[in-house]
């Protein structure tokens, strides 16, 4: 933990074990959405489910890089990861994304998916706006978050055709473009 | 009948919810599309108080986990909409908000919460 890290934040007027709640939830939330969408990534088959497989990767493996973005800066706070799994898995921010009873209808599958994003974008937006001009480190972490998780929303949103976004998969599987940079052990 | 006052109405403007704590019963007020709704204030999920909760549409959402309610109705939307029927276990989460009945009287909220 760092001393001034923490303390600059509730001087800036933010209730920091609050925050951390959110941080932890949001943590939680990625690391078993990670967890998730590799059982709906390995179950995407079939003429419909190899096109989706590559974005549910690419949205698994960027909310696995949130959970590692977040991590350090929970530390930061003063705050800590349940030491027990199963007690951070219950504290996730949103509902568990389960594989759908019939795993090849992509319909089904889909509306996991993109039901899945957008409690995450609900989840950042609010702490986005709860650390905006006050906590300007975790405002940064939460606002690159929220850039990939609107992406994507708007990936799945558009397999279902709900209207396109002008965006494209990623060059490289899982790249985080906005994310990458607070992943500072990953960079060589 | 067993009404109680709860808030002024200019307390809670279109799209914003005010949660209140009557007599030790918490009560989640929402205003969607002109009316006033009231319901019981806890998530039914995790018994965690709706404080704070955001109204999406005609949906409330909880902000400890996400679960969103239908306020015209109470029951649960999302993760309804999502959670496989054939794991049973998860059903229980789903259950939905009490719905209470809402007149107004000179600016003041009342709600039938017996």
């Amino acid at each position: 933990m760092g001393k001034v890290a923490r303390q600059v934040v509730e001087q800036a007027g933010v209730n920091v074990d609050v925050l951390l709640d959110k941080l932890i939830r949001a943590a939680s939330a990625e690391f078993t959405t990670f967890y998730y969408y590799t059982i709906l990534r390995v179950n995407s088959i079939g003429f419909d489910g190899e096109g989706l497989k590559e974005i549910i990767e690419d949205a698994r493996i960027e909310d696995r890089n949130h959970f590692e973005a977040l991590t350090p800066r929970i530390y930061e706070l003063g705050g800590a990861l349940p030491r027990d799994i199963r007690g951070f898995a219950d504290v996730a921010g949103c509902p568990d994304a389960y594989l759908p009873s019939d795993p090849r209808d992509m319909k089904q599958m889909l509306n996991v998916l993109v039901e899945a994003e957008r409690c995450a974008i609900r989840t950042y937006n609010e702490i986005c706006g709860m650390t905006f001009g006050k906590d300007h480190r975790t405002y940064e972490i939460a606002l690159a978050i929220l850039h990939e998780e609107i992406e994507h929303e708007a990936w799945f949103s558009e397999f279902m055709g709900e209207g396109p976004s002008g965006h494209f998969r990623r060059g490289a599987p899982g790249a985080s473009p906005h994310v990458r940079k607070f992943m500072t052990a990953d960079i060589g | 009948m067993a009404f109680v006052k709860l808030a002024r109405v200019e307390e809670i403007p279109p799209g914003q919810t005010k949660y209140v704590c009557p007599e030790g019963r918490p009560v989640i007020l929402a205003n969607y599309d002109g009316g006033i709704y009231a319901l019981t204030g806890i998530c039914p999920h995790r018994n965690n108080p709706l404080e704070g909760a955001i109204l999406w549409d005609h949906l409330i959402d909880c902000p400890f986990h996400h679960f969103q309610y239908d306020v015209r109705t109470g029951e649960n939307h999302f993760p309804r909409n999502v959670y496989p029927p054939d794991l049973p276990r998860l059903q229980t989460q789903l259950r939905p908000l009490k719905v209470f009945p809402v007149k107004i009287e000179d600016g003041w909220i009342w709600a039938d919460l017996s």
